[in-house]
């Protein structure tokens, strides 16, 4: 049976760990019994193809690994200095530590629990006072993933590099091939978007990353644009969601109806017959939120929204215009 | 969770870990490395096949009789290794996340930022990259603060809650549970009114009392909430809707069992609802974005609302 690869890893990284001089691939050859097996049994190739993945995933779990000559004959080799893999002290209070261990209990993607967890056995290891897991806590934050450019569109970004993907705008019937260097990822209202350069377009754009469908394909090369210090996804996207707005609409809203408007009313007045008048903010997206209170709200200004509220319900009714409305009330 | 990458990444701290205390009971370290024994003995079993050279006989020889683990041959193997990008990611972006809570106790939020700068330290040029990537959680302060102390404290807490579903406010005894925050906070907790358990989003919570009497939540199983925070039973009534491309939000917003693509670049979706009438606001948001196909019953109160809502607009008019 093949050795497992667990196994593999673990004898790659002590031998690694442990060497002060490089070691070459040879050498590494002859210590590493799962790396004589691929050899001996497969190919040359077989053994490289396997020897640099096992290296990327070593590097992917945080090994610091030199290439360097080796003094002795010149061949090259490799080896993981322990003054670059050694986590310098940290001291964690015991509050410090149980807060942390909540943290990292939020991940619902499997990469990212995976290293959080990964992270926790490293300080743990390294005498970092944990309790053990108590029981069920009262607060529970999750972070959700879904998405499955997220993992692709994390590393990309960790390793600065270009990608592509196919894209559908929000109301587009098609898709289309996108080009970017991305930035940054931000997790707002339970949705992730992804800030960066587009290519094509030459301009900054944010990607709501359900919208992407299919694979999110890495491009060679490295970004061509500078990154910016600062980069607000967060601002962005809430003003595609109509927060930040500065115009106001005003709205009759019938009494006890409509809270979620209510705690956003920048004023309320008193009318009479059992409605209220609100002005509230004015943003993107407005009139379908409007539209779902039905009969209990009625849109006075501006026109265009009030305009867009009724094309809305006109259509739910199946009707063309409002002369028609009257016939079926 | 047992990949190979995952278990070599602990194995190399229960190296390092097992050095420091020989003789550790297997029940302790499993619980410590969040593990089940099972796994433990696993790893322990792959260990002394691990060493600097299978040759030279150099390897890890630990050993354990199933309580206790024995490490004979504890050498400098075993140091604290540093973190990757990804943990140091994984790690600090969930607990900025978690500091920038409203509502989270004080005492937490500093241990958190203490917490979170120690490990930026540590982390060095690891912790890089963790900038480019952030999650924020909201939630309504007070509230989330009055329902962390009626939990912390048992207590029985009575809500004027907005139903959007129902476009009304209703008035509930809830046992509260736990808050769970996923972009939005919720409340999890035994509604007294309708005697099942139920999640309150805390921003539509219009007004919340702690009372005098203790909270008794009956047991229940802890749910797993991986796949979202609302699950239709497996015998809640179908709802279909089919949305233009305009409309394909629906399927992002809405826990389904199915979503077939139509040739117009729009989609049918299959969801389960307990209350489809609930669903009459989305019936009267998609407008020409969509329509409910079924059940008839929702889309013709759908259509009822809107009709009534347009005599206002006609009577303005005239």
């Amino acid at each position: 049976m093949a050795i497992a690869k667990a196994e593999r890893l673990m004898n790659l990284a002590l031998c690694l760990m442990n060497t002060r001089r490089p070691l070459s691939k040879k050498e590494l050859r002859e210590s590493i019994e799962a790396y004589r097996e691929a050899w001996q049994q497969g190919s040359e190739d077989a053994f490289n193809r396997m020897f640099e993945r096992d290296k990327d995933d070593l590097r992917e779990l945080g090994l610091v690994i030199d290439v360097d000559e080796n003094a002795l004959d010149g061949e090259i080799g490799y080896l993981a200095r322990r003054d670059r893999n050694r986590l310098p002290e940290i001291a964690l209070d015991a509050e410090e530590a149980a807060a942390l261990s909540v943290a990292a209990r939020v991940w619902q993607q499997a990469k990212m629990s995976g290293a959080a967890s990964g992270a926790l056995q490293k300080l743990r290891a390294a005498g970092v006072p944990f309790g053990e897991d108590a029981e069920p806590s009262a607060l529970q934050p999750l972070i959700p993933a879904r998405e499955a450019a997220f993992e692709p569109l994390l590393v990309a970004a960790r390793d600065r590099r270009p990608v592509s993907f196919e894209y559908r705008k929000a109301g587009a019937a098609a898709t289309e091939q996108r080009s970017v260097e991305p930035w940054a990822l931000e997790c707002w209202r339970g949705h992730w978007y992804l800030a960066g350069w587009d290519r094509d377009r030459r301009d900054a754009r944010v990607f709501r990353l359900s919208r992407i469908t299919g694979k999110v394909r890495s491009r060679a090369g490295s970004f061509t644009g500078a990154v910016p210090e600062h980069v607000d996804v967060r601002a962005v996207v809430a003003s595609f969601a109509g927060e930040g707005a500065t115009a106001t609409a005003t709205v009759r809203l019938r009494k006890g109806a409509g809270f979620p408007l209510r705690t956003k009313a920048l004023s309320t007045r008193q009318l009479d017959g059992g409605w209220d008048e609100l002005e509230i903010p004015y943003g993107n997206g407005l009139g379908a939120d409007l539209a779902e209170f039905g009969p209990d709200l009625v849109v006075l200004a501006p026109e265009e929204l009030r305009a867009d509220v009724i094309d809305r319900l006109l259509a739910v009714a199946g009707l063309n215009g409002l002369d028609e409305a009257g016939a079926h009330a | 969770m047992s990949n190979a990458i995952d278990q070599t990444r602990r194995m190399l701290s229960l190296v390092t870990y097992l050095r420091e205390r020989p003789g550790a009971e297997v029940a302790e370290v499993a619980r410590a490395f969040g593990i089940t024994e099972r796994q433990l003995i696993n790893d322990l079993n792959v260990l002394p096949m691990c060493g600097t050279s299978f040759r030279g006989g150099d390897l890890l020889d630990i050993d354990t009789d199933g309580e206790r683990i024995w490490w004979h041959n504890a050498d400098d193997v075993a140091q604290p290794l540093r973190l990757a990008a990804d943990e140091a990611t994984a790690l600090l972006v969930a607990a900025r996340a978690v500091a920038g809570l409203p509502g989270l106790r004080e005492r937490d939020r500093q241990a958190l930022t203490r917490a979170v700068a120690k490990i930026e330290d540590a982390a060095g040029e690891s912790a890089e990259s963790s900038a480019r990537v952030g999650v924020t959680f909201e939630a309504e302060g007070q509230v989330f603060a009055d329902i962390d102390r009626a939990i912390g404290e048992g207590r029985l807490i009575w809500l004027r809650y907005w139903s959007h579903g129902r476009g009304g406010m209703t008035e509930r005894e809830v046992d509260p549970i736990r808050l769970v925050t996923e972009g939005h906070t919720y409340l999890e907790g035994w509604c007294r009114t309708s005697e099942d358990r139920r999640v309150f989003r805390l921003d539509r919570i219009a007004e919340i009392k702690i009372l005098d009497e203790p909270a008794d939540p009956p047991r229940l199983e802890p749910r797993d909430l991986s796949a979202g925070l609302v699950n239709p039973a497996a015998d809640d009534p179908q709802v279909v809707v089919e949305v233009g491309p305009g409309g394909r939000w629906v399927a992002e917003y809405y826990t389904h069992d199915a979503a077939e693509e139509l040739p117009d670049g729009g989609l049918r979706i299959t969801l389960r609802s307990a209350d489809p009438a609930g669903l009459r606001p989305l019936a009267l948001r998609l407008g020409r974005d969509g329509r409910i196909v079924s059940p008839p019953e929702l889309a013709e109160q759908a259509r009822g609302a809107a009709l009534a809502a347009l005599e206002h607009y006609r009577e303005g008019r005239a």
